[in-house]
């Protein structure tokens, strides 16, 4: 990461070359846009980082193909300063030979070539230290031939490059486009040649060297910055100035910062009225003549300097400490981590509205970018922090790496990818090379040939390197949200998939040669019921409902569950929904899918099969805010061995340190803590199908309902008061039976008198307690037998709510000291 | 849900039969199924159409004659590995397409399997129409008419080369299909709908015989 120091952001624009109308490639698909491929080829761009470069920020696409490149930029270059005269001094030249040399170097390592050299992109800044810009023009343009203009100062380009004449492709297709040869590094050492020639060759006025002195020349030259140009003070009281290009360009654009406008107040986005462009003569064939040409797709180099007025007005009322935030503060462990200083008091408030403005709010965003950043530089040891900061919300800067850090993602993943053969054919790449061109395509970086380059690798290496599993159709959904984030950065996208699936998908993609395993997609056998024991669990009336009409998950939940909702929303509501799954176990996905139907609720109930089934087909429009504390709120009043799933992840082997300490109910998955003879059992898939409740294990009932002492909870998201599911038991057995020993606090509704002949409740102290306590979860304890399951079914019949069944009956808790004899009634 | 052919009579001079049919689509991944039921349910064709994860649903009524022919769309995965649900979806089917595209020889071999797997599981007066789809790629041809056809004719199939791109012969083929339905016995909405449903219990006990492969 490069300090903003006293650099300007530069933009420029351009256009790419359009394609003709209706032009199809041969697979029978429209040309991909050359913007699109441009801003795709832009995103390596970004990561190069240089003394002697200046960074690339942002692209980003206008209309008509129109681009617009933010990158580092310094007002003075090489053709302004050198009239001056002062490479005249040797020692200087060659500290300006070296820079320009150094850049070059530099990108020849990297694989990409200048071509466009000149007196003009050769920058420097305050110290007259070199900064090439421009550099990337002929990389990002695939050699030119995504742009209708030449690339290259006539000047100072090679004669090869010269002859070369025009770039042209032969064919207009993605991927077969041969081009006719690109120039190598060569190319530049000629330009660099041509340059240093020129600036040794400059006719200077020596009258005017004479008659100023060095002081009084650097005074007209540089007016704003004072002399020396540099001043360290001054760079020590702007603490903006030390912060990173990249944060504070995305400060700047959350302070109102906006490319087109920039433009339109220089004048550069002028476009003649269509009519003018259209040609005089047309065949029926489609050839035209007498088309004048666009003066406005030709280059304009011009740089517009984004000023960061704006910006550093809106942050002049920060405090200073605000930069340098204290992470570990004695005192204040327990208190809220954002800072009260005077402006940003009310910081604390706008953690409370909703995401979309808390993501567009400057401050907000500013206290949390560096705050996550300290974060960051100190993971893995900071992980419970990062955790901790990660249930109030992630800022859309950071998102890549605090996933990342979520993911428990550790070690060096970058040479642990790069072992990874990912250009061997395998027989799953005709697959993947069918899914990828469909895979949240509408996305302008997810669309672009390199991303589809991207994408093939990070898959192709995930199959690989996991011999046990195969691509699934949807795999390339999963991997969509890590690649988006982590563009530049294979490795981590990778490591991010590869930890996501084990733990939300574990073994969902399981090779299916194991003779035992019915059925090829037997996670889902048992994940579906589970989710149907869910939706009951939370809405009887939905739950019987969808029942009735035959409505159920296998029809609709298989996309949902196998992406975790990546194939059936959008990328940047996925980002939400995952910001809060990954802090949830793997049973959270079953908690948004119940989000969903209750948003959906009303529609669903009033309609039939059809109708439902086709709602579906289409996902429709979710609020995916809701739907998160939807989801939120069930997870919370779901006991966890509700959603107990024999293979879900097992326990993780002995780790040496808990850097996440299991204090909260929460945090852990059901799976990951020690099981005993009071723990969830693994169910027959065909008798999970049968019962309509999910089961509580005797653990959870005696944790809940506080049997053996008050217990620690926390809700995965901050905001929330901490609270767990309260707990009503119903002992179903016989009255004689009840006596002899229960549940403390236990109410008793024996089976076989409990119902009317109509199917009501038998009215009876009971079952007003019952009545009172609706919103409680209800644990139906029985002995052995079905009498708990079947009393529990007709609950759900009745519509009450959060009817749950304890696993094993009231015998599993004989050997605890539990059991008491309860206070005589009445 | 009625789509462009419209469900009502709009002259009502004779009182019609209406029938329900489930028809389901199957064939190799990306060859053109959902395309292909966009194409005909909603007159649309998306460039790039997303992959079909599990199934997808749709209806769309036609007229023929004095019927009114609803088809309840079952669209499936194509990727071998959802091989496992496509029992669930064209078991007490009355019509399926398989589909191919006409650029691929592979998509045709896997229609071929298809075929012959809904000839030896699904009901056996099952409809099945052979679709070599694509056909706007004439120039990248890799499976010929001819070639195609014969295996039709030999298997008593209906064939005919779509478009979903250009909708040639889109419509036709669902119109074809309807043609050669039994009309008597297609059932109302709501032997229909049960029958899914039933289908879908018996999955689990079924599933792992329904495989070919």
């Amino acid at each position: 990461m490069t300090e903003l120091g006293k650099a300007d952001f530069g933009l420029t624009t351009f256009f790419a070359k359009s394609h003709p109308n209706d032009k199809c490639g041969a697979n029978g698909l429209p040309l991909t846009p050359n913007s699109i491929k441009v801003l795709g080829r832009f995103q390596r761009l970004k990561a190069v980082s240089h003394p002697n470069l200046c960074n690339y920020l942002d692209v980003a696409r206008g209309k008509h193909e129109r681009l617009m490149v933010v990158a580092e930029h310094y007002r003075h270059c090489l053709r302004s300063t050198a009239k001056s005269g002062k490479y005249t001094n040797e020692e200087l030249f060659i500290e300006l030979a070296f820079g320009i040399v150094s850049g070059l170097a530099h990108l020849d390592r990297i694989g990409i070539t200048h071509r466009n050299l000149s007196q003009s992109n050769i920058l420097l800044d305050h110290q007259g230290k070199v900064k090439l810009s421009e550099y990337g023009m002929y990389y990002m343009t695939e050699d030119g031939t995504s742009v209708a203009f030449p690339i290259g100062n006539h000047k100072y380009l090679a004669p090869e490059a010269l002859g070369l004449g025009p770039a042209v492709i032969e064919d207009h297709t993605d991927s077969d486009a041969t081009l006719t040869v690109p120039c190598g590094p060569k190319t530049d050492v000629w330009s660099i040649g041509l340059i240093l020639m020129e600036i040794l060759s400059i006719p200077y006025k020596n009258g005017f060297r004479l008659f100023s002195a060095d002081g009084r020349c650097k005074d007209l030259e540089l007016p704003v910055f004072g002399e020396n140009g540099y001043s360290k003070e001054y760079l020590e009281s702007d603490h903006l100035s030390l912060r990173s290009m990249e944060e504070v360009y995305y400060l700047w654009r959350l302070a109102g910062g906006d490319l087109v406008g920039a433009l339109k107040k220089e004048g550069l986005t002028k476009s003649k009225p269509p009519i003018h462009l259209l040609p005089y003569y047309s065949t029926n064939e489609g050839e035209v003549f007498g088309q004048t040409r666009d003066r406005a797709e030709l280059l304009d180099s011009t740089v517009v300097i984004l000023s960061q007025e704006q910006l550093r007005q809106r942050l002049s009322e920060i405090d200073e400490t605000a930069y340098y935030p204290l992470l570990e503060d004695e005192q204040s462990q327990v208190t809220s981590s954002l800072p009260t200083s005077p402006s940003s008091n009310d910081l604390s408030e706008t953690a409370n509205l909703p995401l979309v403005i808390r993501e567009k709010d400057i401050e907000y965003q500013f206290h949390r970018i560096i705050l996550y950043e300290r974060l960051l530089k100190g993971y893995p040891y900071t992980r419970g922090h990062i955790w901790k900061e990660a249930r109030v919300d992630i800022p859309p800067l950071v998102r890549a790496h605090v996933w990342g850090a979520l993911l428990e993602i550790e070690g060096d993943i970058y040479a642990r990818y790069d072992e990874i053969d990912k250009e061997t054919p395998t027989q799953t790449d005709r697959q993947i090379e069918v899914d990828i061109p469909r895979c949240h395509q509408y996305h302008e970086l997810l669309s672009s040939p390199a991303a589809h380059g991207k994408f093939k690798r990070v898959l192709k290496a995930w199959v690989v390197s996991h011999p046990q599993y195969v691509y699934w159709q949807g795999l390339d959904s999963l991997c969509a949200p890590f690649l988006a984030l982590n563009f530049n950065n294979e490795a981590l996208a990778y490591s991010c998939l590869s930890a996501f699936i084990p733990k939300y998908l574990h073994k969902f993609f399981l090779k299916d040669n194991s003779a035992v395993i019915q059925g090829k997609l037997f996670r889902l056998q048992e994940y579906l019921p589970v989710f149907s024991h869910l939706i009951t669990f939370h809405d009887p009336e939905l739950g019987n409902h969808l029942d009735g009409i035959g409505f159920i998950p296998d029809l609709y939940a298989i996309p949902w569950f196998l992406t975790m909702y990546a194939h059936v929303f959008p990328l940047h509501k996925i980002v939400h929904l995952w910001d809060t799954l990954l802090l949830g176990n793997s049973s959270f996905p079953l908690c948004i899918g119940v989000a969903i139907l209750s948003q959906l609720r009303s529609q669903l109930l009033s309609f039939g099969f059809n109708e439902c089934i086709l709602l579906f087909s289409d996902m429709p429009e979710i609020d995916i805010q809701r739907c998160v504390q939807d989801s939120i709120k069930i997870f919370c009043n779901t006991p966890k061995s509700a959603t107990y799933r024999q293979h879900a992840r097992p326990p993780k082997k002995a780790k040496k340190e808990e850097s996440r300490p299991n204090i909260s109910y929460y945090s852990r998955d059901y799976n990951e803590q020690p099981s005993s003879e009071l723990s969830m059992e693994p169910i027959p898939v065909e008798e999970l199908k049968t019962e309509k409740c999910p089961r509580i294990s005797a653990e959870d009932l005696i944790e809940l309902g506080e049997l053996s002492g008050p217990s620690h909870t926390k809700s995965p998201t901050k905001r929330k008061q901490n609270s767990k599911p309260m707990l009503l038991v119903i002992d179903v057995r016989n009255q004689e039976d009840f006596a002899k020993g229960s549940i403390p606090n236990s109410i008793n509704i024996p089976f076989p008198t409990a119902f009317s002949p109509e199917g009501d409740l038998n009215p009876c102290s009971a079952v007003t307690s019952l009545n009172l306590h609706k919103v409680q979860v209800k644990v139906v304890v029985g002995s052995r037998g079905r009498n708990a399951t079947n009393f529990a079914i007709e609950l759900v019949r009745l519509g009450y709510q959060k009817v749950c069944v304890l696993h094993k009956g009231i015998d599993v808790l004989r050997s605890t000291n539990i059991l008491t004899v309860p206070p005589v009634d009445l | 849900m009625a789509g462009r052919q419209g469900a009502q009579r709009p002259n009502g001079a004779t009182q019609g039969k209406i029938c329900q049919f489930k028809l389901v689509l199957l064939g190799e991944s990306a060859v053109g199924k959902s395309s292909l039921v966009l194409r005909f349910v909603k007159g649309q064709f998306h460039e790039y159409q997303e992959s079909t994860i599990g199934a997808a649903f749709l209806t769309q009524t036609v007229c023929l004659d004095d019927t009114t022919v609803k088809f309840e769309i079952w669209d499936t995965a194509g990727q071998e590995r959802y091989h496992s649900l496509a029992p669930m979806y064209y078991r007490g089917a009355q019509a399926a397409i398989v589909v191919f595209d006409i650029t691929n020889q592979d998509t045709f071999a896997r229609a071929k399997g298809w075929v012959k797997e809904l000839q030896r599981q699904a009901s056996p007066n099952i409809v099945i129409a052979l679709a070599g789809n694509k056909a706007d790629l004439a120039q990248k041809r890799m499976v010929e008419y001819e070639e195609a056809q014969a295996y039709a004719e030999e298997n008593s199939l209906l064939f005919i080369e779509t478009s979903a791109k250009t909708a040639m012969n889109v419509n036709e083929i669902f119109l074809a299909i309807a043609k050669k339905l039994p009309k008597n016995e297609g059932g109302g909405p709501t032997q229909s709908r049960q029958s899914g449903v039933k289908l879908n219990n018996e999955q689990t006990q079924q599933s792992e015989g329904g495989c070919c492969k």
